[in-house]
Parts: C-alpha cells; structure tokens; sequence
C-alpha cells in the first residue's frame, strides 16, 4: 500500500487523479466526522465543508511541506473551512435541531443524539479541540497545529469546554460512570 | 487514555459516527467530479488565454513585419542567409554530437 506521501508525489508531480481519490477514501472519514461534531449535528452542510476540504488540498497539495503530516493538514484545511463558513453565517447558531416532541433524552443514551447537543454548549474553538482530543485521539501538540492555537489555550479550551459539558450532562441527569452503548472506535489519524 | 469517567464518557459520545453503507462512496465521487471539474476549468483558462495571447502575438507580428523587413533587407541578403543557415545546422550537428549521450538517438 502507498503511503501518503508517494501518494501526495504522484498528484503534484504527474496530476495523478487515482492517486487523489485514494487520498480522499482514506482520509474522509476523519475530515466528515470532525466537522459533523463542529457543526453540531448539520450533516449536510459538514459534507459540503468536507468536500470543499479536499478541493482546496487538491488545488494546494503542492504547498504541503515534506515531512508535514497529511492528516494534520487536511484537519487544518477543514477548521478553516468551518471558520469562514461560521463567519458567514454568523448570525445563525451553528447547533442541532431540537429534539422531536415526545423523545425522550434519557432514554436515549444515544451518542448520535446526545452528541451535537453536548457540543452546541461549547465554543467554536472549545468544540474543534474537544473533538481532535476525544474524537481523533490527537495530542495537544497536534491539536495546536491544526488550530493554530498556542497549546496553552489549546488546554484552556478543553478544561473550559469540558467543564460546560459537564454541567450539561449533570443537568439532564445523565450519569458519567454508567456506558449505556457499546464504546465506538475512534477514528484515530 | 481516558482519566476520569468525564474523559470515558466523551470519548464514547464525541466518537465519530459510524458510516451509513454507501456514504463514504458517494461522498468520495462526488469530490471527484467536483475535482474533474476543476481541471476542466483550469484547462479552459488556460486554453482561453493561450488563444488570446496568441492572437495578440499575431497581430504584434503582422504589425510588425514591415517595418522589420525594412531593417534587415540590406543585412540579409540570400548569400548571407545561407550562410546564416549553414552556420545554425553546423552548430546543432556539432551540438547533437557533443551531447549525444542526452539524445535518444537509437531505437
């Protein structure tokens, strides 16, 4: 299997598409399911973001710097893309849909559902590093470099965002010890 | 690694979602044409300024033609021409043979 980095020297080099898509089928789980948790739950508007993603890596695959993971990059790219999107739309709030009358939250310890709603409760900013952190099983480190953040505030942002989510989850009673669902695999980069 | 039963309960909840079946493929060509998109488009620039700058060229060059062949008539005359032309195929025998490791010159 090539790696990404012959991968990336095949599409700046000789415009290799089949080399691109299998970029993109390796490396869109990880970019879909990052902005599906930065918006909150807008499926489609993520999907279009994470389409725009790849097209912007298309154009500036040649600026990607040897050595520089790709991952990181594309994770960058996409924050951006969430960003300018956010800025745009900045009066509408980027957050779930209400729940469906008679759904009942509690007995739906569903991580689909509770999911966008937790993170409605956090920032932006506080939102992109919890999912990198939790979701991507990123470092600090690299949370900092897809962000651009100081890794000061990268850690500032999670205890902040995990102290909102927190009260949140305390407030609609549900429980931190007591897993109701299978623990699902997290697309690790 | 999760510390605290917060940390547990946000990796189980923030986990990305599993993929409906045929997601991922459709998602995937759609990039992909938006991407054959872009190439077309960046070929029909290309193309579109290609034409233009050729036809400016053109233009320069018709413009120009009288007023160049006034300057050289005197300087060119057939005699000097072919020996102009003698010289040039010299030079490139002599460089052909010089380089002649680069050319692919068998087969």
């Amino acid at each position: 299997m090539l790696s990404d980095a012959e991968l990336v020297a095949r599409v700046t080099g000789f415009d290799d598409q089949a080399a691109f898509q299998v970029l993109v089928e390796r490396h869109q789980a990880a970019v879909r399911g990052f902005l599906h948790r930065l918006l909150a739950g807008d499926h489609g508007t993520a999907d279009d973001l994470a389409q725009e993603t790849f097209l912007t890596a298309y154009r500036k695959l040649g600026t990607l710097k040897s050595g520089e993971r790709l991952v990181s990059w594309l994770h960058s790219i996409a924050y951006r893309q969430f960003l300018q999107h956010l800025r745009k739309h900045e009066r509408q709030r980027v957050m779930a849909e209400p729940p469906e009358p008679g759904h009942d939250p509690r007995a739906a310890m569903d991580a689909e559902y509770l999911a966008p709603r937790l993170l409605a409760e956090a920032s932006p900013p506080e939102r992109a590093c919890l999912t990198l952190a939790y979701a991507a099983g990123m470092s600090h480190a690299e949370v900092s470099e897809i962000t651009g953040l100081p890794v000061g505030t990268v850690k500032s942002h999670i205890t902040r965002g995990k102290q909102k989510l927190q009260n949140w989850l305390e407030r609609h009673d549900h429980s931190l010890s007591t897993p109701t669902l299978p623990k699902q695999e997290s697309h690790r980069a | 690694m999760p510390e605290t039963p917060l940390d547990d309960t946000l990796q189980r909840l923030l986990a990305y979602p599993p993929e409906a079946s045929g997601e991922s493929e459709r998602f995937v060509v759609g990039v992909m044409k938006r991407v054959q998109r872009e190439r077309r488009r960046r070929r029909i620039v290309l193309a579109t300024c290609g034409s233009v700058g050729a036809l400016f060229g053109l233009a320069g060059a018709s413009l120009l033609a009288g007023p160049v062949e006034n300057l050289f008539t005197d300087v060119l005359t057939p005699e000097r021409l072919m020996q102009a032309a003698l010289l040039v195929a010299a030079a490139a025998a002599f460089h052909t043979w010089l380089m002649g490791d680069d050319l692919p010159l068998r087969g």
